[in-house]
């Protein structure tokens, strides 16, 4: 008899979290055996469109590629641009940018916590999670006057100023995160029933971290020490400056207990930058026309790092703006982990990178021979869900 | 000896040109002939890691792409440049050494125009499934409406 994959496609519109992807896996039986990945569903052609805009205007559409971590795409233009210059911004608007920048770590890591408990099934924490995540959109949007997209950047400086009474709210607003953070530590440690949806699930050593380019929580997960705000500090991170946390366990437990730590050293990265603020300016002049030359910059976001290559040749416009986010260099490890595991699994393995990719949802099972069905992906989601309650 | 030193003597017998555009930053000149030797010797001695491969254009009058091939280790990022020309523009795909470039290199195939041989998966990454056939749309040239 010769030999018959089924391949099942999933997507494009679909996974996790932001932004459409499709998914084709081959499985033999429950066991997925293959994977490949096709992309830009929510390609906008955003590189090029930088080339038809001036510097200013690019600010406006590159904090527009994520919702969720616009801050930090802001500001790695920025930092590149002014690089370019030969203009540094003020120190206490690098203070800001920094503070900016931690709040939205806050506000994407606990997105991410209640996206992947959901796809777990574990609705309750996903619900108390976006409510413990809506103190820090508050906190955002007290002090830029958005909940998302909050253009706190400008080529220069920032924006705003950090006034004592926001100072006060903030301070206020982490004590509570703090208190359930460590909380949701001890869940994702203990709770039994979510343990057996992400202990020993989608292993990655460091070795294999290091060989699939993997960035951010999901590489430090496997024991990777890397992260960019200590490796090569930007803005203020040189006054301010986190422990890098690690595990070395590699599976999907170690990606929630990495990012769940890394909000405690947020919290208190945030604390001493709120007492120790530096005085002075928030912006400094900014030439319109930006000297030729080509530059990188590089941050920490809170998927990993984000890379920016910046060209100018003098002009008012860029002549090439390159964008690399986490997202891409994370992908090809799901392709590859997905490999071995079960198909009820892949929900949770997607999730565990925080990939960027929408939620409107649908996925198509098509089989090999004459019959065909239609899945949703809340039915993947929940056939995994069950899946793991009938093995209790 | 910090680190750009190191992949500077790893590599001298790759590379054609040598440039330092920024602190931390060293640009090496190589033709597609040495680029896998230039990316064997990094791997070889485990030194940084791809972040991101990046497509430029000269323009049509200069006639000429480039690739940069952009390695981290730290805050040092060593960049391997090859130029190739407009016409028949291709690079040999560097998989074999780093299975994850492969979604870099379907970006900038399908973005420049430029053929990745040898590339695992050269389905369009990006581009929708009805993009018309040879519009490349990162090409100085290409006007988009």
């Amino acid at each position: 008899m010769p030999e018959e994959r089924f391949s099942i496609p999933i997507g494009p519109q679909h996974p996790a979290l932001k932004e459409p992807g499709h998914f084709v896996f081959t499985v033999d039986g429950e066991v997925v055996t293959g994977a490949s990945v096709r992309l830009g569903y929510a390609h906008r052609g955003i590189e090029k469109a930088t080339e038809g805009r001036n510097w200013v205007q690019n600010l406006y559409l590159l904090e527009r590629i994520c919702g969720i971590c616009s801050h930090i795409h802001a500001t790695a233009y920025c930092l590149g641009v002014e690089k370019l210059a030969g203009v540094t911004a003020p120190p206490r608007a690098q203070a800001i940018r920094v503070l900016v920048a931690e709040l939205e770590r806050i506000h994407s890591h606990l997105l991410w916590l209640g996206v992947a408990a959901h796809q777990a099934g574990f609705d309750t924490l996903f619900m108390y999670s976006w409510r413990d995540r809506e103190t820090v959109m508050e906190m955002l949007e007290r002090l830029t006057g958005n909940r998302v997209n909050y253009s706190a950047n400008i080529l220069g400086g920032v924006k705003f100023d950090v006034t004592e009474p926001a100072m006060d709210a903030i301070r206020h607003g982490l004590r509570f995160l703090e208190e359930r953070t460590s909380h949701y530590v001890d869940v994702v440690r203990e709770d039994r029933l979510f343990l057996q949806r992400t202990e020993g699930v989608g292993v990655m050593t460091r070795a294999q971290a290091e060989r699939l380019g993997v960035t951010g929580p999901t590489a430090r997960a496997s024991g990777v020490p890397r992260d960019l705000r200590v490796d090569a500090p930007y803005a203020a991170y040189g006054d301010y400056t986190p422990r890098i946390v690690t595990e070395t366990a590699g599976d999907l437990k170690a990606r929630f207990i990495v990012r769940l730590n890394e909000l405690s050293e947020t919290y208190q990265l945030i604390r001493t930058l709120l007492d120790n603020l530096p005085e002075g300016e928030l912006k400094t002049r900014m030439p319109r026309r930006i000297a030729a030359g080509e530059t990188i910059s590089r941050v920490e976001a809170p998927r990993g790092e984000l890379f920016y290559f910046i060209k100018s040749e003098g002009g008012e416009q860029p002549a090439r703006i390159k964008v690399r986010t986490p997202t891409l260099s994370n992908m090809d490890s799901v392709v590859r982990l997905a490999i071995g595991h079960q198909l009820a699994d892949m929900p949770m393995l997607l999730a565990g990178i925080d990939p960027c990719f929408s939620c409107n949802d649908r996925l198509t099972t098509v089989q090999t021979g004459d019959e065909t069905r239609l899945w949703t992906w809340e039915a993947l989601r929940q056939y995994g869900i069950d899946y793991y309650r009938e093995k209790v | 000896m910090n680190a750009l030193q190191q992949a500077q003597d790893m590599l001298t017998e790759w590379v054609e040109a040598w440039t330092e555009p920024e602190e931390n930053r060293l640009d090496a000149q190589v033709t597609p002939a040495n680029l896998l030797s230039a990316v064997k010797a990094l791997d070889d001695h485990a030194w940084g890691y791809l972040v991101a491969i990046t497509g430029l254009d000269a323009g049509v009058e200069a006639g000429t792409l480039e690739v940069l091939y952009h390695f981290c280790a730290g805050p040092a990022v060593l960049t391997l440049r090859v130029t190739i020309p407009r016409e028949q523009a291709a690079v040999p795909s560097i998989c074999t050494l780093i299975p994850y470039a492969g979604v870099f290199e379907r970006e900038l195939a399908e973005m420049f125009g430029i053929e990745v041989y040898g590339t695992p998966d050269p389905s369009r990454l990006f581009l929708p499934d009805d993009w018309p056939e040879g519009v490349y749309p990162l090409r100085k040239d290409t006007e988009l409406d």
